[in-house]
């Protein structure tokens, strides 16, 4: 019999979750550095790693406390990371959650939700960009809407692969748009046919989430393969998605 | 293909440079917390100081502008990346005086994210400050909005302006005032004409075409205006200084500040063959030179290529320039 899904995320399972979000980001950072080299200066995949570098660090360094002090210090570990706009996105991102997670140890589903809320709120106040401007937001915001529209008795596990699948959408369509901020704002069409990397890296940070999260049930039948790499692309036949619009 | 630069790790590009820097520039500046420079000789606390921010890879600037007379504080990122905003605050938190803190960030997502969420962070910690945004570049067009037209190379001549009045002893809000004029007085278009390469990802930071030069070409490689074939010096000249002269409402008898900032890669020969041509072109307008400079200022590695800077000059302005200042890039008797 498999046993139920975990109805409830421990603070020590937050831990493995975001050093899954950090093995992504480990496993496809010259990818990244390569995508952002079409529409950036690529160096994305280098400044994301290093990011999640520190997060990693700050985890294994807080194995104490609430959730407001285990992201407030994450958050500012990742702002110390110099790296143009996507060390401040990111720290403020996990600013905001630290703010909701004030005496907090544990989340059910919708308190989850709550606190990933809080940290893409934070987000939005730092920056203007919404839907369609091919930014980090054309992954965050479909995520929060896939978390948002799950039932409120929903696993945390299948909450976050809907947050997976959702950000990997989203990151797909960025390859049709043209930027609204930063440098690729400036290429125009040129960057039409390439896809963000800020979006591409939040849909790696949710699929890290994901993956991991499925592993905390016991059974392995039960195991799900979410996100990025089942979706089918439409620009494309190739397998590996991540291969679209990357110069080799 | 091998990147050929002359580095060691490309993880350690800042440290490594700004190790050789204060080397090189002991007398004036030296670095704290690995990536602040300020001065070796701090200004009194009576004086407005004078704090940017910015990526490194653009040699000397904007550090090599810390001195007497110019800058107070320079917090330095990573190559073409803005320092995070704990750096930014804690440069704030140093540079913190009753006299106030003239914080000068050039328009470019990062630094603007770092500058905002530090001087949130630094005003409610009571830190006197007032922030000058730079946004010369015209590439997206005169009457694009301010938000879409990046810093260039023009904060480093309004760091020189407002350093000499924090350096009289004028108060903040007339340091202030002085480089919010010259701020709405000046514009900048930077042509390229070959590539350079990303010292830590060791690619080309934008492709173009062996026949090609781009006109709004910026600092970090975005886009310009297109690619167009290659045009004469004189022609370049005049086809940058037309846009340029409308920005800043240049008429006949107004006086001019000129700045030739080569990217890296072109030479002193090709900037001076330049500027004689932009001299030519602004004398059939009847628009005087009061001020010109060839040189490298504000680089892109070896990126061939220069921005053209123009501010439209007054009495005061122009006093404030020809004041002295000794920094280790800019030197005025």
């Amino acid at each position: 019999m498999p046993q139920p899904m975990p109805e409830t995320v421990t603070f020590e399972q937050i831990g493995r979750l975001l050093e899954g979000a950090v093995d992504q980001i480990r496993h496809h950072h010259e990818r990244l550095s390569r995508l952002d080299s079409a529409v950036g200066d690529g160096d994305h995949g280098i400044t994301i790693l290093r990011a999640m570098e520190a997060v990693s660090q700050t985890v294994a360094q807080n194995p104490e406390g609430d959730l407001q002090q285990l992201f407030s210090k994450i958050a500012w570990a990742v702002m110390s990371c110099d790296g143009g706009s996507t060390g401040p996105l990111l720290g403020t991102f996990f600013a905001g959650m630290g703010e909701a997670g004030a005496g907090k140890r544990d989340l059910d589903g919708p308190g989850l939700v709550a606190l990933i809320e809080a940290g893409i709120q934070q987000l939005q106040k730092q920056s203007r960009a919404r839907i369609g401007d091919k930014t980090m937001m054309d992954a965050f915001l479909p995520a929060l809407a896939a978390m948002k529209s799950a039932a409120p008795d929903e696993a945390p596990s299948r909450i976050l692969q809907l947050a997976a699948e959702a950000a990997a959408r989203g990151a797909e369509a960025t390859t049709g748009m043209r930027a609204k901020f930063g440098r690729a704002r400036n290429l125009g069409d040129r960057v039409l046919g390439h896809l963000d990397p800020g979006a591409v890296s939040v849909s790696l940070l949710f699929q890290g989430f994901s993956e991991t999260a499925s592993r905390f049930t016991a059974d392995p039948g039960e195991q799900r393969q979410p996100g990025l790499f089942q979706i089918p692309i439409p620009t494309t036949t190739t397998p590996t998605k991540l291969d679209v619009g990357i110069p080799s | 293909m091998t990147m050929k630069k002359f580095i060691n790790d490309p993880a350690n590009l800042t440290r490594e440079l700004l190790e050789g820097f204060v080397i090189a520039h002991g007398d004036l500046v030296r670095v704290q917390s690995d990536k602040i420079i300020c001065r070796a000789q701090p200004k009194p606390g009576n004086r407005v100081a004078l704090v940017t921010l910015g990526g490194a890879g653009h040699e000397p600037a904007l550090s090599g502008f810390v001195g007497p007379g110019m800058l107070d504080y320079s917090v330095v990122g990573d190559i073409f990346a803005a320092p995070g905003p704990p750096k930014v605050l804690e440069a704030l938190r140093l540079a913190n005086r009753e006299a106030g803190i003239l914080f000068v960030v050039l328009n470019h997502a990062g630094d603007v994210m770092s500058a905002n969420i530090a001087r949130e962070m630094a005003e409610r910690e009571g830190i006197r400050y007032r922030m000058i945004l730079t946004h010369e570049d015209i590439a997206p067009g005169k009457d694009a909005p301010a938000e879409d037209r990046r810093g260039l190379v023009g904060c480093l001549p309004l760091c020189k302006i407002a350093g000499a009045a924090a350096e009289a002893g004028r108060s903040l809000d007339e340091v202030h005032a002085l480089a919010s004029r010259f701020n709405d007085n000046m514009a900048t278009l930077a042509v390229a004409m070959k590539t350079a390469t990303h010292p830590a990802s060791g690619q080309p930071i934008f492709e173009l075409p062996d026949d090609q030069m781009e006109i709004g070409m910026g600092q970090h490689g975005e886009a310009g205006t297109g690619p167009s074939p290659i045009l004469t010096a004189d022609q370049t000249a005049q086809r940058m200084l037309e846009p340029l002269i409308e920005a800043v409402k240049a008429k006949a008898g107004d006086r001019l500040m000129l700045l030739i900032n080569g990217s890296g890669a072109t030479t002193l020969m090709e900037m001076y063959i330049v500027l004689r041509g932009c001299r030519a072109y602004l004398d059939s307008r009847g628009i005087r030179i009061a001020v010109a400079r060839c040189g490298e200022f504000l680089t892109v590695q070896e990126m061939a290529g220069f921005q053209l800077f123009v501010a439209r000059l007054d009495d005061e302005l122009l006093g404030y320039w020809n004041a002295p200042c000794h920094t280790p890039a800019l030197t005025m008797t």
